[in-house]
């Protein structure tokens, strides 16, 4: 970007009569949009503008949606609690409380399981952190609204059920 | 004296010196290893600490060499490195590699060296590894994942030599070796947590801790263990206002690298539901400024007729106790057999409490339960209880209830909190800096980890702040200035800053 021409610091030059009007330049803008409408009227398959949420942009495949925990094939959840999602992320959003498992084979556990969604930040380090697979941000949902700030903390059997065939 | 070259430079070590030593002074950091350990015998059974000696023939490990004149031991050389990976190596052919759910994670010695020195590239596969049991409940405070165990027998080289139990062994040879503790057999004895600490990867981890925090999440600072007059050495793991663990601390003098079970577990009382956050005056609840007339009234030195002070107390507020009394007769502690228990020969002694050492240093005498009654009874004007729970002793608390005028400033709400009209929150051993002096008259000063539970003030403050109100000359507005009074008052030689006491603690008089 070239900064010539602007009026630079103490030393702007003198508007002219007509400048210092500024009449000239608000009716500019105007025909700027005037020549917008009217394209827009003539031309509808060109606008930007989407007609959410009747229409709705496609993301990529690997576009990061909220986070879902991932199931055994017993459906109960893969994760076991190793806290590396939490250690890595930069919101500190996720919270673990570990218990011990009773089938000796998995023994480590997440009783707890919660997401703070407002503090996260997409970034998806957690799911890249994770050794086991368990938390994937792959549902492409990105339409996140509660009308509280408590029920943006997401518990385990939320982020369980929290399943790719969401608004996708 | 002995004269040698390690990594192309010279030093010189007493003889008899082990080369591991040598080698862990030379580089400013240790070698490799899993074994050895300075408070245990030498195995010699990892081969992890191996180095390069000019004129052997092969690679030798440090930790089962002393040092000999003329020696010339290289420890970062190509061949060391390429052992230690290797060894490294097999080391992990069975380990289960399961980081993720082991609490050793993050404090774990194959991590950190394979990290190091490792070779990063797998040549097994999961299915030929050995299996052997996980998870298995060996005592009341530990628990045994055979798969983990890198066979470094300090566990049992610890329960053999230490405590003298014998409760741990290696069973079976080769490749299905391991550790357990006989049929019938428990790790049941006071010091088995150690077993814990000493163990270099997560066979051997802790009940009580399984699973609560990652490690990487604590903060850590130092301090005194408050369970007996040992004063054992101890590091404070806590995190947001919370202690999770002790660990014990190495100091030669008082603990070496070991501590009781017991004491590991006194973090417990800082958390319970009795511990006491907000200044009550009977049933109410009162707030520190509504406080402030009353108590410079209460504490004035006319109308204190005496101050109890117990063991559990740091040497300052004793000290200052003893300045807010004004004379000798108005300051006791009791009753003297109070925290008397059975000790063992190790370290665990049958007071248990941490400071009754600092009660003579302060000058405060020690009154059984009768004599502690009849002086309450006798006391013209307030008492003022410094902590502990003399009313426990129910001739005591007869005493108080009947005296009526008591102030109990203290930690948790026990016997003594319900006999006493005002009970103020101070700060519990971990929420405050100070020094106790153990057994052995020993200053040990612990630092602060965690922040005072709800309106909880230190106790020093609430004292000096008395102390300031009658003798406007005291300057007693920090701690600093506290101790540098007490040192001035008790010790010989008065220019020593309490401050800075020596890391293994100060003896005054005696040997440091
Ligand atoms: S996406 Fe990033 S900010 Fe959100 S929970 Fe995962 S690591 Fe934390
Ligand atoms: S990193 Fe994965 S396995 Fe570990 S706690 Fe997070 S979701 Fe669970
Ligand atoms: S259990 Fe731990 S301390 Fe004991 S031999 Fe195995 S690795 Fe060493
Ligand atoms: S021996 Fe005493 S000071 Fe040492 S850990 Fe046990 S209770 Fe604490
Ligand atoms: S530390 Fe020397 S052989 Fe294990």
């Amino acid at each position: 970007m070239s900064f010539e021409g602007l009026p630079q610091g103490s030393g702007a030059k003198e508007k002219s009569f007509k400048e210092s009007l500024y009449l000239w330049e608000v009716l500019r803008g105007l025909g700027v949009t005037l020549r917008h409408l009217v394209r827009n009227i003539f031309h509808t398959g060109e606008m930007p503008t989407m007609q959410y949420p009747e229409e709705k942009r496609v993301y990529s495949d690997r576009f990061r949606g909220r986070h879902r925990l991932t199931k055994r094939e017993d459906g109960s959840p893969r994760c076991v609690a190793c806290q590396m999602c939490s250690t890595v992320c930069p919101a500190d959003c996720i919270t673990i409380v570990a218990a011990e498992h009773p089938d000796v084979e998995i023994e480590k556990y997440p009783d707890s399981f919660e997401i703070d969604l407002l503090r996260c930040v997409y970034c998806g380090l957690c799911e890249e952190a994770c050794p086991c697979d368990a938390i994937r941000m792959d549902t492409g949902i990105y339409e996140i609204a509660a009308d509280s700030r408590e029920k943006f903390v997401v518990d385990k059997d939320f982020l369980l059920n929290n399943t790719t065939d969401g608004t996708r | 004296m002995a004269n040698l070259t390690i990594d192309g430079k010279e030093y010189e070590f007493p003889d008899g010196t082990s080369l591991f030593e040598a080698c862990r002074e030379a580089r400013g950091e240790a070698l490799p290893h899993f074994c050895y350990h300075p408070d245990l015998s030498v195995a010699g059974v990892c081969r992890l600490c191996q180095v390069e000696v000019e004129g052997m023939p092969k690679l030798t490990i440090a930790c089962n060499t002393t040092v000999r004149e003329g020696m010339v031991v290289h420890t970062r050389s190509e061949k060391v490195k390429r052992a230690s990976q290797q060894i490294l190596e097999m080391h992990l052919i069975n380990h289960p590699v399961d980081c993720p759910i082991c609490d050793q994670a993050g404090e774990c010695g194959l991590q950190d060296q394979y990290m190091e020195y490792g070779l990063y590239e797998s040549n097994v596969t999961q299915a030929t590894k050995v299996l052997k049991t996980k998870a298995k409940v060996i005592g009341p405070q530990v628990i045994l994942d055979q798969e983990r165990c890198v066979l470094c027998s300090r566990c049992v080289r610890f329960c053999n030599e230490v405590t003298g139990t014998g409760e741990l062994g290696i069973f079976n040879r080769g490749d299905r070796a391991l550790i357990d503790v006989a049929p019938g057999v428990e790790l049941d004895n006071n010091y088995s947590l150690n077993t814990v600490d000493i163990c270099p990867v997560g066979a051997l981890t802790s009940r009580d801790f399984r699973f609560v925090k990652r490690v990487w999440m604590l903060k850590s600072a130092d301090g005194v263990c408050p369970g007996c007059a040992t004063g054992c050495n101890v590091r404070i793991d806590h995190e947001g206002g919370r202690v999770y663990r002790l660990k014990p601390r190495r100091n030669p003098e008082v603990n070496g690298s070991w501590m009781c079970d017991r004491g590991r577990m006194t973090y417990k009382a800082l958390h319970d539901e009795r511990r006491l956050t907000e200044p009550r005056r009977g049933d109410q609840e009162a707030r520190w400024a509504e406080l402030q007339d009353e108590l410079a009234t209460a504490l004035d030195k006319g109308a204190l007729g005496l101050v109890v002070v117990s063991p559990h107390q740091t040497l300052e507020e004793m000290y200052l106790a003893v300045r807010l009394a004004g004379s000798p007769g108005k300051v006791v502690s009791g009753p003297a057999d109070a925290g008397m228990r059975e000790g063992d020969s190790l370290l665990l002694d049958a007071d248990r409490t941490p400071n009754r050492a600092g009660l003579g240093v302060v000058g405060i005498s020690e009154l059984a339960g009768k004599d502690l009654a009849a002086a309450v009874a006798g006391a013209r004007g307030t008492v003022l209880v410094l902590g502990g729970d003399p009313a426990a002793d129910a001739a005591v608390a007869a005493a108080l209830r009947q005296h009526g005028r008591v102030i109990y400033l203290g930690t948790h709400g026990n016997e003594t909190a319900g006999c006493s009209s005002l009970v103020l929150p101070g700060a519990a051993w971990a929420e405050k800096q100070g020094i106790f002096v153990n057994r052995q008259g020993r200053w040990q000063a612990f630092q602060q980890a965690i922040a005072r539970p709800g309106n909880a003030r230190e106790d020093w403050r609430i004292l000096a702040e008395a102390v300031g109100r009658q003798d406007e000359e005291a300057a007693l507005g920090s701690l600093k200035s506290v101790r540098a009074a007490l040192a001035a008052a008790v010790l010989a030689d008065p220019s020593i800053d309490l401050n800075k006491l020596p890391e293994h603690g100060f003896a005054p008089g005696g040997e440091n």
